[in-house]
């Protein structure tokens, strides 16, 4: 490598090198960061190698290795220039394919990524989402140089910055250009960085000596841009650091990295090598007389040392204890000498101000917070990686738009922004623009540019728990408030997060976290309550649940989940303890264990929701969850309810008298469990026969009536009274009640009334509500559907609508319309398959129907026929002679986000179109009935929801309680049963006088049962046992329950890939060998 | 401890900037700890304060004083870590290696530690083991790392290795060498000379591989001068070695395509370089 010895060298250089770079020529772009290389890059490199050499591509074909393009999420990535196709998460086994069909200049389709919502394929890099909404400048430098070879930097323009800055005469132009670009520090405060230059330029050497100091110790977790930078393109850190020597008369330049990031050291180390090799550092840079060079110092492991006085102390070799400040490092820093410190992507941004203009630059973002700002999104979002866009952009643009929302079902509920040091942005005030400024006035800081999305399955809690626990370990303790301070902090969320908290701790939390930032020295200290004041501001709530409710609702706290099967479970079952007796053969036991908790166990085991499914640990680890919802049907298939013998209390004569108004799910599970207590229950019932929605509205093919009956059935004893056909508000009133001597009233009337489109025609013959057109069936056979129907709606009525019309005997055909999509959910790609497997037709580009029910719902009710319209909403319904022929509907396409994240249908002027139906049904949703109730004195909501008390179900009429739809709107069966359990407790301690209430308490499990043997390797091989089902054909136009149980074989199995999280409660607490213990006190 | 390892080291970062850091972190990475011996030695060296130095140490994480494992799990806790499931990835690596963070097994095989971020944050949950990078760790994949890293497999350096075959740039005749198979392929051979000592060196030829042989030995890390065993020129290029920062001889194998070997003696430095635009003349 020639040494470059005057400017006119260094231009020769440039532009024979940039002569030699053909933009045209074809080459394999291959990123392979730290990232990258986690991800297997480097098996990428050497197949792309070894494809280039056999394929005899050698000199047609090149081949670039780069540091990280940003998208790490899709790594191993390759992009094909000059085409820029982008192939992201790329198999080894493809990279051959690649390079053949890069030399033909062709595209592999096939493995490109797929469009937005299942569209069209994307063909370049710069049409994806995540990159075509970014303003990438200093980002943009990393796919076009080789980290390791100067000659490409200088090829881009390199270094041509740093000779414009050595060739002015007039020494201040460089500090004013930056000055006029507005560039503010982008490690943390945003201090203005020509202001900074300025005064270090006006410090005086001390013993000959000035230093420039470039800060990589990036030590806020989740922030990593200065990685990507210095690993991706140290040259341009290089010329920025150059520059600013050359700007404030620095004669040492010093990186200080941490030792966390060793692939950035080792390029580091190599561009410092060929930089001094060339001349563009060193005794005499570029024959201008300018003596300049630059050591890298290696960090430690310390977080402190980010803050610039502990760091100075750093690279004096010392502890990294920061110091009273003034003197500034501007006056006083290394080893006395003036010390100027600028972040990683600061002086990335220098050689692009000096190169583009200061005037180009501070055109790009907003007043006062000019130019471009990388930010690692990452978390608990769908595209993660490192974006850099213009500051002023909208928070939810760059986590809805470029970080394209949640990664699953979830709902975002915060970002994080500038590390331990920073706070939590709540999803509410996602409309905020990025910018210094406004990020402080939210309770955060912009920091180094981390951006953590967290989802509900994060704890803010233990958000709070996890920075303070990294704060204490990182205070370098000099201030007793920030040493003592963190540590109490700590032990108080630690408390919290344990389920020992109280609401003193909350207050305690508080008013330390603002004395430790009133009384600390540095910016560790002063900031360290950031996380817990910014939790505290918004989410207060789930504070309170943790140390009033004993409920960690993200279910990471582990001692307040136990078990997260039992923890999910409205209606506290132990589903691990009888998920065990069932691998123990001992099914009579496990009926027992189903039963005490939930009265409704083959109900259940058909229409439950399954809670403990979706949070059992099998399944959040990476695997399938344990099918426990087929479990439980194995065993009420074969089990006599008769071997569980309630017993009913002895009340000495004090039985009370207490009506229960509906005979639903929650009216049958309060009768019941009042009954137990020794009380006279009176159900009043509507409708001719017990079970409200589980008779009238689900279809016997998903609960067979039987099955209903049976159950209801074994909930009675002398104790229960049903009197079916009573009306209330019309028969039976609250006042007519209390005079027949009633002492207490449950209300679960449901939701019965559906909610209308509010068209004219509505009351055309043809068009029913689904809860009319469903009792008609359910209760009394009437087949009320004909011809071609039409459902609209989209939810669990909506869809049972359709099955249901398309079981009765004059159907024709079923279309389901709803107006939204489906969206993100993940279970796209199966669930399209399989409605084409049936042959339904899919009109829409984005396909089905984003239906708040269950996917497998949707999935079988395609299979089974019915059809689907998404992104439409009827405007008019049409008829003939008064009877129905059709509606007219409308295209939507999706617009804005709204509060919930989900985006709003828009109609689309001009896409009117009609629809000919015989049979309209409106399953838009449900309301309860409670116009009769209001007029009795209860508070109800607009929805017609009565008003209660959520820990005690006490409605505003003293003596009166509410529960079930009535109360949540439509809702599961399950919340159902739970409100019934709970109320009977409730009204019994009323009658009491006692408090309503109990302190609330984390449910645990208790009991040891012996884990099996369980064979690792088997267990690898076991995969989620799925009951058997009735075919298609066998189903049609009949009403048969579609599943079956499970064998004994399969359920003991399944029974065996339990993970047992009990166990972690219940293990500790057995005898060791030799010790005695009275094991029998934990079945007490 | 008899070689002057430690004052070397001292002797050659003494008075630089970095200071005592610099050279703890030479000593760590030449024993993997930092001996107690060391330390007495390094205050001899430095003039420092045996305390002075032990405040260092044990305010920086990155030190440590007790020896440690033949393997290092690194498992990062940064924040994006931390919400994927971080916390349960950690307390599975305890519970399958019986210790806690910081520990080492009984039989010295493992360290385990806890990192606060690893920069890798878009791939989180990270795992290191012995500088190979694990993302989007799962809690029942924790087995299968330690089973693999236990039996030495998934280098990925091991993987996808083909052979190669080159010419002298000078003379263009071939350097393969039939007659002295490595790794079961043909061998470059090339004229290694050092310290006025000439002799053949036999590189392994598969891309990938860092084996080669020759009769006497050099000291380790001397810097040889290799030479095309035809026409005798010194294959020396214009590049250096971005390990070691040595030069690097260069072998021609088509248009545009060069390899590139640093003449540093067991320096891992090796470069496939593949361009359209040739850097000289062939």
């Amino acid at each position: 490598m020639k040494t470059l010895t005057c400017f006119d060298d260094f231009k020769a250089l440039h532009d024979r090198l940039r002569a030699q770079a053909d933009p045209n020529t074809t080459t394999i772009v291959i990123p392979a960061g730290t990232c990258g290389i986690a991800s297997g890059a480097a098996e990428l490199i050497r197949e792309a190698q070894r494809a280039i050499l056999a394929n005899d591509l050698a000199g047609r074909v090149a081949l670039r290795v780069t540091g990280c393009h940003g998208f790490c999420q899709m790594e191993p990535s390759i992009l094909v220039e000059p085409r820029r196709t982008f192939y992201p998460k790329v198999n080894p086994d493809d990279v051959e394919r690649i390079v053949r069909a890069a030399a033909l200049d062709e595209v592999i389709e096939s493995l490109l990524p797929p469009g937005p919502m299942g569209g069209p394929c994307v063909a370049t890099q710069d049409q994806i989402d995540f990159f075509a909404r970014q303003a990438r400048g200093v980002l943009s430098g990393n796919e076009k140089v080789d980290p390791t070879r100067i000659e490409d930097y200088i090829a881009q323009g390199g270094y041509s910055a740093l000779v414009q800055a050595l060739s002015r005469s007039d020494a201040g132009w460089v500090i004013e250009q930056i000055k006029i670009s507005g560039l503010r520090g982008r490690g943390g405060a945003g201090f203005p960085t020509g202001k900074k230059w300025e005064l270090a330029r006006n410090a005086r050497a001390v013993g000959g000596k000035k230093f420039v100091v470039c800060n990589a110790d990036e030590g806020d977790p989740g922030a990593y841009m200065d990685r990507s930078l210095l690993e991706g393109n140290p040259h341009a850190i290089l010329e920025g650091l150059t520059i600013a020597a050359v700007a404030i008369g620095a004669t040492h330049g010093v990186i200080y990295v941490r030792s966390e990031y060793p692939l950035a050291i080792k390029h580091a180390q190599i561009a410092l090598r060929q930089a001094r090799d060339m001349g563009l550092l060193g005794e005499d840079i570029l024959g201008s007389g300018t003596r300049f060079d630059i050591d890298i110092v290696q960090g430690a492991g310390a977080f402190v040392c980010g803050e610039e006085t502990a760091l100075i102390r750093s690279i004096e070799g010392r502890m990294g204890e920061p110091r009273q400040r003034p003197p500034y490092p501007i006056a006083k820093g290394i080893f006395g000498a003036p010390t100027c410190i600028n972040n990683v992507e600061t002086l990335a941004n220098i050689p692009f101000i000096i190169r583009h203009g200061a005037d180009a630059f501070a055109g790009i973002g907003v007043e006062g917070n000019t130019g471009t700002k990388i930010f690692s999104l990452v978390g608990k979002i769908r595209n993660t990686g490192l974006v850099e866009v213009p500051l002023g952009m909208p928070l939810k643009e760059v986590v809805h738009e470029i970080g394209g929302g949640p990664a699953g079902k979830t709902r975002i509920k915060a970002v994080q922004t500038g590390g331990p040091s920073g706070g939590c942005i709540p999803a509410s005030l996602f409309d905020l623009p990025i910018s210094y400024d406004s990020l402080t006035k939210a309770g955060s800081i912009m920091g180094s540019g981390g951006m953590i999305v967290m989802d509900e399955n994060t704890c803010m809690v233990d958000v709070a728990r996890y920075f303070m626990n990294f704060l204490k370990d990182e205070s370098c303790g000099k201030c007793f408030t920030c040493r003592k301070g963190t540590q109490r902090m700590y032990e108080i969320l630690e408390d919290i997060t344990l389920g020992k908290g109280t609401p003193e701790h909350i207050d305690l939390l508080e008013e330390l976290a603002l004395v430790v930032k009133d009384t600390t020295m540095c910016g560790l200290g002063q900031s360290a309550s950031n996380p817990v004041l910014s939790t505290l501001k918004y989410f207060r709530e789930e504070y309170r649940r943790h140390v009033e409710e004993k409920r960690c609702d993200a279910y990471v706290c582990k001692n307040l989940v136990g078990a997260p099967c039992q923890a999910a479970c409205p209606v506290d079952t132990e589903p691990w303890r009888y998920v065990a007796l069932i691998e123990k053969g001992q099914y009579d036991e496990a009926y027992r264990i189903i039963r005490q908790a939930n009265p409704f166990p083959a109900v259940s085991a058909r229409v439950c929701d399954r809670k403990c499914e979706s949070r059992c640990s099998l399944g959040v680890g990476g695997g399938e969850s344990v099918a426990i919802r087929a479990l439980k049907r194995f065993i009420t298939d074969r089990v006599d309810p008769a071997v569980y013998r309630p017993e009913v209390r002895s009340t000495n004569g004090q039985a009370r008298k207490i009506a229960v108004v509906g005979a639903g799910p929650a009216g049958l599970a309060a009768a019941h469990g009042l009954s137990l207590l020794g009380h006279k229950v009176t159900v009043l019932e509507a409708e001719q026969e017990s079970g409200g929605m589980l008779a009238c509205s689900l279809p016997a093919y998903r609960l067979p009536r039987e099955i209903v009956r049976a159950e209801v059935a074994t909930l009675m004893n002398e104790n229960i009274t049903v009197r079916h056909g009573v009306v209330f508000g019309q028969e039976v009133t609250l006042e007519g009640l209390s005079a027949e001597g009633f002492d207490a009233v449950f209300l679960a009337i449901g939701a019965h009334e559906s909610w209308r489109l509010d068209l004219k025609g509505e009351d055309l013959a043809g068009v029913y509500p689904s809860m009319q057109f469903l009792k008609a069936f359910n209760l009394r056979g009437e087949e009320l559907a004909s011809g071609h129907v039409g459902i609209i709606g989209g939810g669990n009525s909506a869809v049972d609508a359709a099955r249901v019309a398309l079981r009765q005997k004059d159907v024709t055909s079923v279309t389901l319309l709803y107006r939204r999509t489906r969206g993100e959910m993940p279970a796209y790609e199966e669930e399209v398959e399989a409605a084409l497997e049936e042959g339904v037709t899919i009109e829409t580009l984005v396909s089905p129907v984003k239906i708040r029910v269950r996917q497998e719902e949707i999935e079988t009710a395609l299979r089974e026929g019915v059809e689907l319209e998404t992104l439409v909403s009827p405007i008019r319904i049409c008829s003939r002679e008064g009877r129905l022929v059709g509606i007219e509907c409308i295209r939507n396409r999706l617009g804005d986000l709204d509060a919930s994240g989900r985006r709003r249908p828009v109609p689309v002027p001009g896409t009117e179109f009609t629809l000919q139906f015989d049979t309209l049904i409106v399953a838009i949703g449900e309301r309860p009935q409670s116009a009769p109730l209001a007029a009795m004195g209860l508070a109800t909501d607009k929805s017609g929801r009565v008003k209660v008390d959520p820990k005690t179900l006490a409605t505003s009429v003293e003596g009166v309680f509410a529960g079930g739809d009535l109360v949540t709107g439509p809702n599961t069966v399950i919340d159902a049963i739970a409100a019934g359990k709970k109320v009977a407790d409730v009204i019994d301690r009323y009658l009491r006088g006692e408090p309503l209430v109990e302190p609330a308490e984390a449910k645990l499990p208790t009991v040891f049962l012996e884990p099996a043997d369980v064979d690792e390797e088997d267990l690898e091989n076991t995969t989620r046992a799925v009951p058997p089902v009735l075919p298609v054909e066998k189903r049609k136009k009949n009403f048969r329950e579609i599943e079956k149980p499970l064998s004994a074989e399969q359920a003991r199995a399944e029974a065996r890939r339990c993970l047992r999280c009990d166990l972690a409660f219940t293990q500790e607490r057995q005898p060791v060998c030799g010790q005695s213990a009275a094991v029998g006190e934990e079945y007490a | 401890m008899d070689d002057r390892t430690v004052e070397t080291i001292v002797a050659e970062h003494h008075g630089s900037l970095g200071g005592m850091l610099s050279i703890l972190t030479a000593i760590q990475s030449e024993y993997g700890y930092l001996p107690e011996d060391a330390l007495r030695r390094m205050a001899a060296a430095t003039g420092e304060s045996l305390t002075d130095i032990y405040a260092v140490v044990t305010f920086y994480k990155a030190f440590s004083l007790k020896p440690r494992g033949k393997h290092l799990v690194s498992v990062c806790l940064g924040t994006a870590c931390h919400v994927r499931g971080a916390p349960k990835i950690a307390e599975e690596f305890i519970g399958q290696l019986g210790i806690a963070s910081g520990e080492t097994t009984p039989d010295k095989e493992f360290t385990l530690e806890t990192v606060n971020c690893l920069g890798a944050c878009a791939l989180g949950p990270i795992v290191v083991v012995d500088g190979r990078y694990y993302s989007n760790v799962r809690k029942n994949q924790v087995a299968e790392i330690l089973k693999r890293t236990r039996e030495g497999l998934d280098q990925p350096r091991e993987n996808r290795r083909f052979p190669l075959s080159v010419r002298c740039p000078h003379c263009r005749q071939s350097l393969m060498d039939a007659a002295h198979p490595i790794d079961n392929v043909p061998s470059i051979r090339l004229t290694m000379s050092w310290d006025g000592d000439s002799q053949p060196l036999y590189l392994s030829s598969l891309h990938g591989s860092l084996r080669s042989v020759c009769e006497r030995e050099t000291p380790a890390h001397s810097i040889t001068v290799l030479a095309c065993p035809m026409c005798g020129q010194d294959l020396v290029g214009d590049s250096r070695c971005s390990e070691c920062g040595a030069d690097m001889a260069r072998m021609t194998i088509d248009k545009g395509a060069t390899l590139m070997v640093c003449t540093r003696r067991g320096c891992a430095g090796r470069r496939l370089n593949l361009e359209t635009t040739p850097a000289e003349a062939d």
